[in-house]
């Protein structure tokens, strides 16, 4: 499988694709009422704002001379309307595209997480968690600068630019031409930098992908770390990954640097041509060129290249969240490969009766894990399955829950083909008990409650009891209400296997599949457990993969499985009998008492 | 010290680089008060008054200024941005220098997800707080004094009368202050729980799908997606009230410059030409007005982030390392409880635990769950102190020993595996990353490993998912037991290790234990009789305490907890075998 390890790095995508960008207005698209009326009023005001300096220049040229101060009152009251209108729709343009902005990352964020709940367990084997974690949450909170104040902004300033522009044309045509031929000086720097920055800025939100991983699994880990000493290692690895960030990071943010003194640069070299090449115009007759027409003109051109500042400005930023935004689109075209079919239906209420037919499954192309497996177990059975380890027990069961999809064959419950039924109608009857029992950070109440809200604390409290968790669970601080974190360190691992048990059977599955499930559980809980289960499990078909032999004894029937194939199959008598690989494996259990 | 004190710190080790990148952003402020005057040069004396040999020497000057400006902002905001990037470098550091100390009592009170933001989210804000923050206000403070100043020359009483705006700033400022600061810890608590929910989740994803709860799952993050957006909105909608006061005030600058400037021209006590100037240095004044309100934020969000970040690192472990601990690099591996207790949580853990062990021996540990077993182990590495008694190896307190030297002597493989996301042959050599590949094969043999890591399709250099997702419950604790192994420990502890392998892999590895070179202590904790039968003491717990102890031949016949797991664990062996 190809994994990729914190410090791997994802790989990357070459074309700068403009789709991701339209990708990204679907979803402003919806708030597009709120966006006109804050570009409205953000036009409006800067429209108006353009009026103070005239009213100043009115108050010098008018009413000083004229020694008119109630003139002057009246331009400062037309000032202060406006400061109060600029006032006003700064604040309903932060309020609005505050609530646009997240409202946009709230929605890429739920896409991403619903996605993600639909991904199958390789997804999540095939990477570390930390890589996944820094999309959902890091990588969409860094749209967030973009989407609040770079859209507007941009596109007010696109509208000034056109509104000096305007003004420029209208002064005079061929000093206006000669300002633009800055434009493509701008787009020649910013072509040469463009492929660079881009690279840059992908590769720096791969050094944070790669750091987050290795502290979330620093952070995980840290009782191997501490009981290995390998504190000082660790850090020498972090500060690789940390060193490694700091310099992509400082690597893309100087192209960033580079455009504010290119655009200044460029605005000075275009005034100066506009300078000399007006003065010389101005000898020449018919040109048009006055000395006040030139005058008139250079006041316009510092207000061309400002907008174009935060054009520039803005364009840093979408190069930055075009390299985030290629990774949380990726995940979210991420296929689902276990997925219900388009006529799927709901499964009925399960009886019990599981077959498999001929069932081949490979993790990876070529290499078969199981090759043509067949059994039935029928309704209310228990079956065990046992054989070495990585022989394929799991994936037997995992198959049944249809985390995976067979490669052939057919898995069969109640003789419907488990593909055509919906995956949770499916799961939902299933009550399944893995290896590795995790617990969420909460209440033990809540942990036992996953499976189903609707049970009451009575029927929490009575699993608790048929596992034999709750003498246990009494005896801490809260009871029942006991916060556990999601390490589940305060509990024992036998513990959790309890209460992740109680969690199986209270989600009252009609198919029960117990993988190791008391692995870490004494012997003497262990008989008061099963006695318990007993009773339980009347009626429901139930799953079995133990290595205490004394725990499947008593099953229906056993299998042996190895080698991607069942190898025997019968009651714990008849294979006993048979005297094969199972009776070698129950007998090497004694083997120790022999000496 | 107080969070930014303690940020500060770090900055001290830039103050060079610091003071290089203020000097420049000075230079770009004077250079940014010069520019407009060789403008107004070329315009009114060259353009206007038509003195045309003036203009190659403006032209060169423009275009120098410019060149100079612009180099001098790329290399400060270079120069700010190292500044900050090695002080975030140098904090990731110590904050994860720290998190590697912390005992388990942290870890069980702090979330994952919590962690992780103060190492990411949290430290963006101490980014933008050097890298751009501080410049943009010393730039803008620079040319608001210049203005000032500039205007005060030209005439006193103007210059105080637009200093009519500088209280409602200060009572903006003041309100702004007190009111973001909880929206912007709201949000920070906020972000970090967001974080723990999608880490959480995303950990757990095999329970979720085997539950089938994905709806709940996705009802429960959408709680915390809008918990999340609304403490952004609350936010905004209480710097909202304020940030546009300030461009307001900007604006009543232009007023006031416009009424009373004006009315002092007409009445003569400054020409037109005066107020021609101070116009000029008008947006100096309004530009750090109008950006303030930001900034205000800027600063708040980054005292906010110091203090989350200050206050997760300035927890101190309790387990700590002793002052002067006694030199002992090798340890033999004698051990001794003596009268032994933990408490925790209000509840007894274990109690009263006394037992010894000599050199090259072997302890089983059987007893129900949550009896207290792995506790002990844990209180042997050190990872709870007791909270009375004495934890002994060679004869030293495992308190007085160097804490590193004491676990570095120990080798556990653990209850509940971890793996990294690494290759194999890499989470083997975990203890010993400077091994050679004979010595990871040969402790992956003893394990019973090295067969089915050599089937996998890349042998040793397949890479295992984080927790060792992919491997079976088998497979992944024989690697870890192949990882304890490697140490050669002078004491090894097997902690439930062989629960999910078969009893031949199980007889096999215990054939291989007996191999072990050096001779070294081995701690078995078990549920099955078959992996301690052999032990020289085996300890029987419950409740915390040690019910019974001795070997298997006296315990198998004691009549009690030992018995009892022997007969129904082995009672039909004699029945099976006669019918065999």
């Amino acid at each position: 499988m190809a994994r990729n390890k914190y410090d791997v790095d994802e790989i990357l995508e070459d074309k700068f694709d403009i789709n991701q960008l339209k990708r990204l207005a679907g979803y402003i698209a919806p708030y597009k009422k709120q966006m006109a009326a804050v570009l409205f009023l953000m036009l409006s005001a800067s429209a108006l704002g353009m009026l103070i300096p005239r009213f100043f220049m009115a108050v010098m040229d008018v009413c000083i001379p004229q020694k008119d101060m109630r003139a002057i009152w009246t331009y400062a009251g037309l000032t202060i309307l406006i400061a109060l209108y600029t006032c006003i729709s700064l604040r309903i343009k932060i309020t609005l595209m505050t609530r646009v902005g997240q409202s946009v990352i709230h929605n890429i964020r739920y896409d991403i997480f619903v996605h993600l709940q639909e991904l199958p367990f390789s997804y999540y084997d095939e990477r570390p968690h930390g890589k996944i974690q820094v999309r959902v949450v890091n990588y969409v909170n860094s749209l967030s600068d973009l989407l609040s104040n770079g859209i507007i902004n941009t596109i007010t300033d696109l509208c000034n630019l056109f509104f000096i522009m305007f003004f420029m044309l209208s002064i005079n045509v061929r000093l206006t031409l000669v300002c633009l031929c800055g434009l493509p000086m701008l787009t020649t720097v910013v072509v040469f930098l463009k492929r660079r920055q881009r690279r840059a800025w992908q590769i720096q939100s791969n050094k944070q992908s790669n750091l987050n991983a290795y502290i979330a699994e620093s952070i995980n880990g840290i009782r191997v770390t501490q009981s290995f000493v390998r504190e000082e290692e660790n850090s020498g690895i972090f500060n690789r990954l940390s060193g490694g960030y700091r310099e992509a990071w400082m690597r893309a943010v100087k192209f960033n640097f580079v455009m504010f003194p290119s655009v200044d640069i460029i605005s000075a070299i275009t005034t100066s041509f506009i300078y000399v090449l007006g003065i010389a115009w101005m000898s020449q007759a018919g040109s048009g060129i006055t000395v006040g027409v030139l005058i008139a003109f250079t006041a316009y051109i510092g207000r061309f290249w400002q907008p174009i500042n935060t054009l520039a400005s803005f364009y840093n930023s979408v190069l930055t969240a075009i390299s985030y935004l290629e990774r949380i689109f990726e995940t979210i075209d991420e296929p689902v490969l276990v997925k219900d079919k388009a006529d799927a239906y709901e499964m009925p209420q399960i009886h019990g009766k599981v077959e498999f037919k001929d069932v081949t499954f490979s993790y990876e192309d070529g290499i078969e894990i199981l090759k043509k497996i067949n059994f039935t177990v029928k309704q209310g059975q228990t079956a065990a399955i046992v054989g070495p380890t990585g022989a394929g027990k799991t994936t037997i069961v995992n198959l049944l829950s249809r985390f995976y999809n067979v490669d052939s064959g057919e898995v069969l419950i109640d003789g419907i083909n488990i593909e055509d039924v919906t995956i949770k109608s499916l799961r939902r009857q299933m009550g399944v008990m893995m290896q590795d029992s995790f617990i969420f950070s909460g209440t033990i109440m809540d942990n036992i409650r996953y499976g189903n809200d609707e049970v009451s604390d009575e029927m929490v409290i009575r699993a608790a009891k048929t596992v034999c968790a709750h003498d246990f669970i009494m005896e801490m601080e809260n009871g029942y209400y006991t916060q556990v974190n999601e390490r589940g360190s305060r509990l024992s691992a036998g513990q959790r296997q309890l209460i992740s048990f109680a969690r199986a059977l209270l989600s009252d599955p009609r198919i029960l599949i117990l993988d190791e499930a008391t692995s870490s559980i004494d012997t003497e809980t262990e008989i008061l457990l099963q006695q318990g289960l007993a009773r339980l499990l009347e009626g429901r078909t139930s799953f079995i993969i133990a290595h205490r032999l004394s725990t499947i004894k008593n099953a229906d029937f056993i299998m042996y499985v190895d080698h991607g194939g069942i190898r025997e199959i019968g009651s714990h008598e008849e294979l006993l009998e048979k005297k094969g690989d199972y009776y070698n494996l129950y007998m090497s259990q004694y083997d120790f008492l022999k000496n | 010290m107080t969070p930014v004190k303690w940020v500060y710190s770090f900055l001290k080790k830039y103050k060079m680089k610091m003071a290089a990148g203020i000097l420049m952003t000075t230079g770009i402020a004077a250079l940014t008060i010069v520019s407009p005057y060789i403008s107004g040069i070329i315009v009114d004396d060259v353009i206007g008054n038509g003195i045309t040999d003036l203009l190659p020497v403006m032209i060169a000057c423009l275009l120098s200024v410019t060149l100079v400006k612009g180099i001098l902002r790329y290399s400060s905001q270079v120069m700010f941005e190292t500044c900050s990037q090695g002080v975030l470098y140098n904090m990731r550091d110590t904050v994860y220098r720290k998190l590697l100390q912390e005992d388990f009592n942290f870890y069980n009170k702090n979330r994952t997800g919590d962690l992780m933001s103060r190492q990411t989210g949290d430290m963006d804000a101490i980014r933008h707080f050097i890298a751009y923050v501080i410049y943009a206000v010393y730039e803008n403070v620079l040319l608001l004094s210049f203005a000032l100043l500039m205007i005060f020359t030209v005439n006193v009483k103007l210059a105080l009368c637009m200093l009519v705006v500088l209280p409602f700033t200060a009572l903006t400022t003041y309100k702004q202050s007190s009111k973001v600061r909880p929206a912007f810890q709201l949000i920070r608590q906020q972000f970090s729980s967001l974080n723990t929910f999608v880490q959480e989740n995303i950990s757990g994803n095999r329970v979720v799908k085997a539950f089938a709860r994905e709806d709940y799952e996705i009802e429960k993050f959408n709680r915390e997606n809008d918990a999340y957006r609304d403490a952004e909105l609350n936010a905004s909608a209480t710097w909202k009230k304020y940030i546009p006061v300030f461009e307001f005030l900007s604006n009543i600058l232009t007023v006031v410059l416009m009424v009373y400037g004006g009315y002092m021209v007409i009445q003569g006590e400054i020409t037109l030409g005066n107020l021609v100037t101070v116009n000029g240095y008008l947006w100096m004044l309004t530009m750090p007005l109008r950006m303030a309100g930001w900034w205000i934020n800027d600063i708040h969000r980054f005292t906010t982030s110091a203090e989350k970040i200050y206050n997760t690192y300035k927890q101190e472990p309790e387990v700590m390392m002793p002052g002067k601990p006694v030199e002992h690099k090798r340890m033999d591996g004698d051990v001794e409880f003596r009268n032994v207790c933990y408490h925790a949580e209000d509840a007894d853990i274990i109690s009263d635990i006394s037992f010894k062990v000599k050199q090259g021996q072997t302890v089983g540990i059987i007893g129900s769950t949550g009896s207290g077993k792995s506790t002990i182990m844990n209180l042997l590495c050190r990872f709870y102190d007791v909270t009375s008694g004495e934890v002994l190896v060679d004869g030293i307190n495992v308190k007085d020993l160097d804490l590193y030297e004491l676990r570095d002597n120990i080798g556990m493989a653990m209850q509940d595996v971890f793996l990294f996301s690494d290759t194999i042959e890499g989470n083997i050599a975990y203890g010993r990353p400077d091994c050679s590949f004979e010595q990871v094969k040969k402790a992956a043999k003893m394990a019973d490993a090295n067969l089915f890591i050599q089937e996998m399709p890349d042998g040793y250099d397949t890479i295992v998912g984080e927790r060792g997702v992919g491997l079976s419950g088998g497979q992944k604790q024989r690697i870890s037991l192949a990882r304890a192994l490697l140490k050669d420990p002078a004491i090894l502890i097997l902690d439930d290790t062989t629960s999910a392998v078969d009893m031949e892999t199980e007889s096999y590895i215990q054939q291989q234990l007996k191999n072990i070179q050096r001779e070294c202590t081995i701690f078995i904790i078990a549920y099955r009789i078959s992996s301690i039968k052999d032990a020289d003491l085996i300890l029987v717990m419950d409740k915390g305490r040690i019910v019974e102890q001795g070997t298997h031949e006296e315990l198998s016949k004691a009549g009690g907890y030992y018995e009892a797991a022997f007969r129904h664990q082995y009672g039909d062996f004699r029945e099976n075998v006669t019918e065999a």
